[in-house]
């Protein structure tokens, strides 16, 4: 089977022209660094992705944290995890790299904070 | 009126990469003037990830990536100012700036403009129609989503391909909404390749090109548009006009460098870029009055936006040190292939990067630079697309004894 790829690690956006058989690689063109080629591996065994969103935060100076997952999922958990994030909702203050959710859809898939955000200050102190 | 060696308008990625690189040569005396209520500007809603390759080597959400600077300025101590309006910019360096303690006025040897972009809107691309509510640009949206938990609609249809509405589309499906289509006039997308890969076809939402929005219904809320094909000369193809029902429509259909105030003290602005006409470092025609980011030229990927900073506070510090000195002035001239470049001309010699955006896509092409009939220098590009930004440095070396130069794409 042959196939063109659009690679999305950085932003060359290689197009990767693939030659292969089930999960066998057998000819790659157009791929500039060694990431290309792990790219590809993984569009044709199992597509990973990292999923970004947000979820709401109490008494913040922000309404929403920013996160992310620690690493890329599988692409076909994307929409699952976008409508748990909905349901979330941590406490002020967060830092980046705050972990916001541990093990989600029992994938070991883990929300990290993307963004600080600090308690809201009351106009009384 | 207070003093300050450096003011900086604007406190998104070029402001701030600007001020961590002006403290980092040895500039003490800066000020960083921001409207909005935080710094890190439009970083702070993109909170996608991808950004930060080039310049920290990971992957990093926007805000992620505007931390980095923010915990810089803050360790670094230089001031700044939040939700403070800068309304008047003189050709004397002169700064007046609006906030809740009132006006004040400032003086600055070196102003850095930093503002970045604002979005085009309906009114700017002429949409006929009904005027409903449920119509956002795609930057509004993102901020609405991203920063205030406001969603903005459940069957969405997006206009243009620009990355910003390319990002949307995948957010949208992702928080729940149906986003139907993303329709493009141009016969291909103002977006980076790698963002239609995985914001649309990720989801399997159509990219429709050449197609454009022909009229709007809605009494109160948006409730349908008419789409249509477009023939090669841009005109409609008679029959192709198809209805669409929705509640949303997101406008993804370029950036406006905000410039009014660098108009106002005299900057001269180039038509295409719609930034400010600069030298090799950032200089506009107003000694000492500098410009770096978006709203010097539209951006594809920060990484570059701090960089240019960074590459244009080497001739804030020469400036300062009353080192630029005019050597020579040679007009860039565009030729061939090409939209823009950026600087547009030089006045000393120096290392330069330029910067280009092509005229359509293509494979295969060679950049060259030339003086009259002699050629400076050539660069295959293996692809070109008018969604990336071109950058190519010559050595002062290579432009030593140009007399002219103009660049083409062939």
């Amino acid at each position: 089977m042959e196939r063109e790829f659009i690679c999305i690690i950085c932003p060359n956006g290689c197009r990767i022209k693939v030659e292969y058989e089930g999960t066998n690689i057998k000819n790659i063109k157009g791929d500039e660094c060694p990431k290309g080629k792990y790219y590809v591996k993984n569009e044709i065994t199992n597509p990973l992705r990292v999923f970004t969103g947000s979820v709401l935060v109490e008494s913040g100076d922000f309404s929403l944290v920013s996160v992310k997952t620690l690493s890329p999922i599988p692409k076909k958990y994307l929409k699952k995890v976008g409508e748990i994030t909905r349901r979330i909702k941590v406490d002020a203050p967060v830092e980046i790299g705050q972990v916001v959710a541990r093990n989600l859809l029992d994938n070991n898939i883990d929300l990290i904070a993307t963004r600080k955000i600090e308690k809201k200050k009351s106009l009384l102190s | 009126m207070q003093e300050k060696e450096v003011i900086i308008i604007g406190g998104g990625a070029a402001g701030l990469a600007a001020a961590v690189a002006c403290k980092q040569k040895g500039i003490e005396d800066i000020l960083i003037i921001e409207r909005g209520d935080y710094l890190g500007g439009i970083l702070q809603q993109c909170i996608h990830d991808g950004f930060g390759l080039e310049k920290f080597h990971t992957s990093l959400a926007g805000p992620e990536y505007a931390q980095r600077y923010v915990d810089q300025v803050v360790d670094k101590k230089i001031p700044f100012l939040l939700n403070s309006l800068v309304v008047s910019l003189t050709l004397q360096k002169e700064v007046i700036v609006i906030n809740y303690r009132g006006l004040q006025h400032y003086r600055a040897k070196v102003i850095i403009l930093a503002m970045g972009c604002r979005e085009r809107t309906r009114g700017a691309i002429s949409i006929p129609g009904a005027r409903p509510s449920g119509i956002y640009t795609a930057g509004v949206a993102q901020e609405l989503i991203n920063l205030k938990n406001y969603m903005v609609g459940e069957k969405i249809v997006v206009l243009g391909s620009g990355d910003i509405g390319l990002i949307m589309a995948r957010r949208l499906t992702l928080e729940g909404a149906e986003v139907i289509t993303v329709a493009e006039k141009l016969p291909y997308s103002s977006g980076l390749p790698r963002n239609i890969n995985q914001c649309l076809y990720d989801f399997n939402i159509p990219l429709l090109l050449s197609h454009t929005i022909v009229d709007i219904e809605g009494n109160g809320r948006l409730s349908g548009v008419t789409i249509a094909q477009l023939g090669e000369r841009g005109g409609i193809i008679p029959g192709s006009k198809r209805k669409i029902a929705c509640d949303t429509l997101l406008l993804s259909v370029g950036l406006i460098p905000e410039n009014e105030l660098s108009r106002e003290a005299g900057v001269v602005l180039d038509n295409i870029t719609g930034g400010p006409q600069v030298d090799e470092r950032g200089q506009t025609n107003i000694p000492g009055i500098f410009a770096c980011g978006n709203v010097l030229q539209v951006h594809d990927i920060v990484d570059n936006v701090s960089l240019e900073a960074e590459y244009i506070v080497e001739g804030v510090t020469e400036y300062l040190e009353g080192k630029l000195i005019k050597e020579r002035e040679i007009k860039v001239e565009l030729g061939e292939g090409l939209r823009y470049v950026v600087p547009q001309t030089l006045c000393r010699l120096k290392d330069t990067i330029f910067s280009f955006r092509v005229n359509h896509p293509g494979e295969k092409k060679i950049l060259i630079f030339e003086d009259g009939k002699k050629v400076i220098k050539k660069k295959f590009l293996r692809r070109v697309n008018p969604a990336e930004m071109v950058r190519v440095k010559l050595s002062s070396s290579e432009i030593e004894e140009v007399k002219t130069l103009k660049v083409k794409l062939v």
